[in-house]
């Protein structure tokens, strides 16, 4: 009793922009659902089910997913709402497809963090509202005092930090997929405003408006559509404690965690992979993730973060589209893999992460592999 | 190709109109070790979880599963949430019957919940309208949901005197309900004279608002025999939508239900539902809607739903009982009604309810759904 | 529409919208006895099976989920482990004493002086915080704290059932293309247009670059009529938060004439029974424009009548 193989045959992604005042979330949703089809062969008649990630708090709107459908191409389909990152909703895709019932499915995330006031408000409203919310305790908190934490375990400085900064930032100024006004050198990255000490602004990842939308379907399906899939190989995710404090210091547990279940699944190690396209919420975290993933010891995430494999696109420092940027990680690495650079070693597998909740709480893992 | 599903252990809480003991934390708990009892598991022996509550903006915290992980003993663990409007708990059943049947996890806890308390449920509902184009008039739900019954009183006979018979079985079949928390018997007349809100629903036609939360354990045929000699296999399962502002959206019939009932009939050799199907449970979020799910459901034709709960069919003792939990009049924590109508269904074919056991039940039909009535799914449950 | 560069950046406008309501929020045994005990002046921590003491209380153990033995008494007294700055406000996680875990609080200190290590307690409001944790104003540098000690919680206060709470989101929604034009129109014009179906005559409301059903790029605009057809309709007898009218009245869905789609409105009344009568779905109505300055929003048609034959 095998269960197929599930492959990405296409992806499709807005530019990301701070803010995309010209569009409404279902204009950004219906041009990349539109757009994923071109050159497939495949049609909007052809996907048995759509699975979307999106948050009722970041769109204003309770179950927006329900004012979404005829945008995302559901209707009359099978629909499910994840309000989780995308990465997640692409794992349920995944399940959909390997259960047997279905064979091509379309996962679509998005947001506009820009159409909120005040983003904080955002993040805010995930911490419990007994303890944590009435002293201000929220995102930028945990993740100030996570990078205390880090650089006075390892020596690490924030002059470093901003050098990750500055190198994510030119890296996606070159891909042209992310709008970017200035490139920032590592001085104006540590010049810019305090937003959690020691991390300044530009530490944080930046919010940015924007959709993705990617077709999923059985590696028989992928081969007759006469393209080379890129098959997932491994999925795993681990969520921890909800209070910070309670998590182990210096380490994200839960990327470890996920880290082993998808290379269980996958038959190799993250730390083996080509490419890796990693989310994070700050320079700080980003280093975190690369550490539990075991692409470097600990303390020692720096020196995986400047490697030349390392987010291509940039990665989430420059643009965090929240609920979305675990799938562009995905649909970045898959690009990686399918069009590699010419005269490069083409890249062959690829270690895609994805975040939630505050100072990444919640993380998911995937191994991609051409 | 995939594994074989089925619903392992159930729990549920004591719903009630307000619990000021626990906290959302508190309320999840109690439904989680009920289950897993019942399941005759440790949460260590659980792989993954699916948390499902209505929308966030109910009880204002922010995806919750991230704070409710504690209280369920899941740190560690694979846990996401998904959410669907009034079918959140059918969509996280569904999310968990993928994750066991794509060979995911083995075992999957699924648990929903809502503490409706704690917020201005017609309000927060009322959010869900477009801000441009609408939400300025909205009524939480019960205003369109009132506007789409009147379209069919004219043309399918959904009189307010059968939506009244709903109401009278269901809030009678709640009084043996455990877990119920309304227990009033009330007749046609009673529901009749009761004060029109968005007319034509009246008081008796609405359920009442609670605080609660119910679990099930989902495994896989491998491993489910660990739990229970008869587990309540999921034969089909689906869940589909309309978008919902289309010209030519029937208010008659529920679209995405009779397309999701096609499909999980197909998957569970149903060729005569009414014959077939020893019992239904479905999710009505007031009474005009169970009349309309017996038509879109294929329970009986269109136009035919006030003859059939008229003769009495549905009733505990008719031959397609429907409801026999009481449905939501005895009891509707919104986000946790889906997984309340799975477990009513499962422990009936596993001959174990707790309301009114229907002698002999072997296969049983669980609807559920949300959003702008445009969400909607069913699922099909032998012994 | 998503990947051009935009060549003329225009100041656009957007619409404003805001969420806002109250909750009564339950905080549990745990939470709800440390809450009452504020006032008290009192830390309640949980004791769990083993011996291990946190603080503020929790019902379920941050490591395992497990349920506390007791409740006890804290000192007010411990260390600071973490602190960080937030829009001038400093941040930190205290360990207090006994106990094994730690929790944020505001630190009463500048940056400058603070770390990690230090001792510090806790510092009570000056004001009447009531049952909240901010009765706590923060904790300050206390060197020379001495090391307190967990006591058991001597009659402990009943705790909350409830917490009164409030949470407010704003939101400035973009209008896009489709429903700018739209309600440019509206504001401008008074008149409502919708967008053809890629291979229709009828219009779409409200308008979008891609039709709901179809998936297809819709077509060209189109005026639709000041009157139309109710398709469904209710009788609000009810009251509820930001109502625009008192009950009762009707809330209609009416697809205008020329349009396919139906637009959300209201219809005044003089009593439930004649309007019972009077008003069903079919029934021909009429759009009532404000007398006022036109905003460019829906609510410029104050309401719709019925046609009288």
């Amino acid at each position: 009793m095998s269960m197929p193989r599930v492959g990405i045959v296409s992806t499709s992604m807005t530019q990301l922009r701070p803010a995309w005042d010209s569009a409404q979330h279902i204009d950004l949703i219906s041009a990349v659902v539109l757009d994923v089809f071109k050159g497939t062969g495949l049609t909007l008649d052809d996907v048995d089910f759509i699975i979307d990630s999106g948050s009722d708090v970041l769109d204003g709107r309770s179950i927006s997913n329900c004012g979404f459908l005829g945008a995302l191409g559901a209707h009359h389909k099978e629909e499910a709402r994840v309000e989780e990152d995308g990465l997640w909703a692409a794992l349920y895709g995944v399940n959909k497809i390997r259960a047997g019932s279905s064979s091509v499915g379309l996962i679509v995330a998005y947001s506009k963090p820009s159409e909120s006031r005040d983003i904080d408000l955002y993040w805010g409203s995930m911490v419990e509202p007994f303890y944590q919310r009435p002293v201000g305790f929220g995102q930028k908190a945990a993740l100030g005092m996570q990078a205390q934490r880090y650089f006075a375990a390892h020596g690490i400085k924030d002059t470093d930090a901003a050098a990750l900064v500055a190198r994510r930032w030119a890296a996606a100024a070159e891909g042209g997929q992310v709008a970017i006004d200035a490139v920032p050198d590592a001085d104006t990255v540590l010049a810019s405003a305090e937003a959690a000490a020691p991390l300044t602004d530009l530490m944080i990842s930046r919010p940015v408006d924007g959709a993705v939308a990617m077709l999923l379907s059985t590696e028989d399906i992928a081969v007759r559509l006469g393209r080379a899939p890129a098959i997932i190989t491994g999925i795993g995710t681990s969520m921890e404690t909800h209070a910070f404090s309670a998590r182990s210091a210096n380490q994200l547990e839960s990327v470890a965690k996920a880290a082993a279940m998808a290379g269980a699944k996958a038959g190799w190690k993250p730390s083996e992979a080509d490419v890796a396209e990693v989310s994070a919420s700050s320079a700080v975290g980003e280093l975190l993730v690369l550490e539990g993933l075991g692409l470097a010891d600990a303390g020692k995430g720096l020196d995986a973060a400047m490697s030349d494999k390392v987010n291509r696109s940039g990665g989430a420092l420059p643009a965090d589209p929240l609920m979305a940027t675990g799938l562009v990680r995905l649909a970045e690495a898959y690009r990686q893999l399918s069009q590699p650079h010419p005269g490069a070693d083409a890249p062959r597998r690829a270690v895609v992460h994805g975040t939630g909740g505050v100072a990444m709480q919640t993380n998911c893992v995937f191994t991609l592999e051409v | 190709m995939g594994r074989e599903v089925g619903i392992v252990g159930v729990g549920q809480t004591h719903h009630s109109r307000r619990r000021t003991d626990v906290s959302q934390a508190g309320l999840v708990r109690e439904a989680v070790n009920r289950a897993l009892a019942d399941a005759k598991l440790s949460m260590d022996e659980i792989d993954t979880v699916v948390v499902a509550t209505g929308p966030v903006l109910f009880a204002a915290v922010n995806q919750p599963e991230k704070w409710v992980v504690d209280a369920i003993g899941a740190q560690g663990k694979s846990v996401v949430r998904v959410t669907s409007g009034g079918g959140a708990g059918f969509a996280g059943a569904l999310a968990g019957y993928y994750q066991v049947a794509g060979g995911y996890s083995e075992r999957t806890l699924v648990v929903a919940y809502d503490k409706l308390s704690e917020g201005q449920l017609q309000y927060s509902i009322s959010t869900l309208y477009d801000p441009f184009w609408g939400r300025e008039f909205a009524v939480g739900i019960m205003g369109f949901s009132a506007a789409y019954w009147r379209a069919r009183m004219d043309v399918l006979g959904h009189t307010e005197e059968a939506a009244a018979m709903v109401s009278v079985k269901n809030r009678k079949n709640s009084i043996a309900n455990p877990y119920a928390h309304v227990k009033k018997e009330v007749t046609v007349e009673d529901v009749l004279n009761s004060k029109p809100l968005c007319w034509p629903i009246k008081l008796l036609d609405v359920p009442p608002i609670s605080d609660g939360a119910a679990a099930i354990v989902l495994a896989n045929d491998k491993v489910a025999h660990h739990s229970t000699t008869r587990p309540a296999w999921i034969r089909g399962i689906a869940y589909c939508c309309e978008a919902d502002n289309a010209p030519e959206r029937s208010l008659m019939l529920s679209e995405p239900l009779a397309i999701a009932a096609k499909r999980v009939y197909r998957a569970a050799g149903i060729t005569n539902p009414r014959r077939q199907f020893d019992v239904v449970e479905l999710q009505e979020p007031y009474s005009c809607f169970e009349l309309n799910y017996y038509e879109s459901l294929g329970l009986c034709p269109p136009g035919e739903a006030a003859e059939l709960v008229a003769s009495g069919a549905t009733q505990l003792d008719g031959d397609i009982p429907v409801n026999p939990s009481g449905g939501c009049m005895g009891a509707n924590p919104i986000g946790a009604v889906g997984v309340i109508r799975l477990i009513e269904g499962a422990t009936q074919v596993m001959g174990r309810n707790e309301s009114h056991q229907i002698k002999g039940a072997k296969t049983a039909l669980v609807q559920s759904g949300g959003g702008w009535a445009n969400l909607r799914g069913c699922a099909v449950l032998s012994a | 529409m998503f990947a051009a560069p935009e060549t003329y950046k225009h100041d656009l406008p957007t619409f404003h919208s805001q969420i806002s309501m109250p909750y009564t929020l339950t905080p549990g045994r745990a939470a709800g006895t440390f809450l009452a005990e504020m006032p008290n002046r009192r830390i309640v921590g949980s004791r769990f099976p083993g011996g291990m003491v946190i603080a503020p209380a929790q019902d379920f153990s941050p490591v395992d989920g497990e349920e506390p033995e007791a409740l006890v008494q804290v000192p007010e007294s411990g260390v600071l482990t973490a602190f960080t700055r937030v829009g001038g406000v400093v941040i930190g996680l205290i360990r207090l004493d006994g106990c094994a875990n730690e929790f944020p609080h505001r630190i009463l200190a500048d940056l400058d002086v603070l770390s990690v290590g230090q001792r510090v307690a806790a510092q009570w409001s000056d004001g009447d915080e009531g049952t909240s944790i901010t009765a706590i104003k923060g904790f300050v540098l206390a060197p020379e704290a001495p090391e307190g000690k967990v006591t058991d919680l001597a009659d402990p206060a009943e705790p909350l059932g409830v917490i009164d709470y409030s949470m407010s989101l704003d939101f400035e929604h973009a209008y896009g293309p489709y429903y700018g034009r739209m309600f440019d129109e509206i504001r401008e014009h008074g008149r409502i247009i919708g967008i053809r179906t890629s291979n229709g005559e009828d219009a779409l409301l409200p308008p979008r670059e891609v039709d709901d059903i179809t998936h297809k790029r819709t077509g060209t605009w189109k005026a639709c009529g000041n009157t139309g057809t109710i398709r469904g309709c209710s009788i609000i007898n009810m009251e509820i938060l930001g109502q625009s009218r008192k009950p009762p009245y009707v809330y209609a869905e009416i697809v205008l004439d020329g349009a396919s789609t139906r637009m959300i409105h209201v219809i005044e009344i003089d009593d439930l029974e004649s309007a019972k009568e009077k008003i069903r779905p079919g029934t021909r109505v009429r759009a009532i424009w404000t007398d006022g300055e036109r905003q460019g929003r829906v609510s410029d048609i104050d309401r719709f009548e019925v046609i009288e034959d």
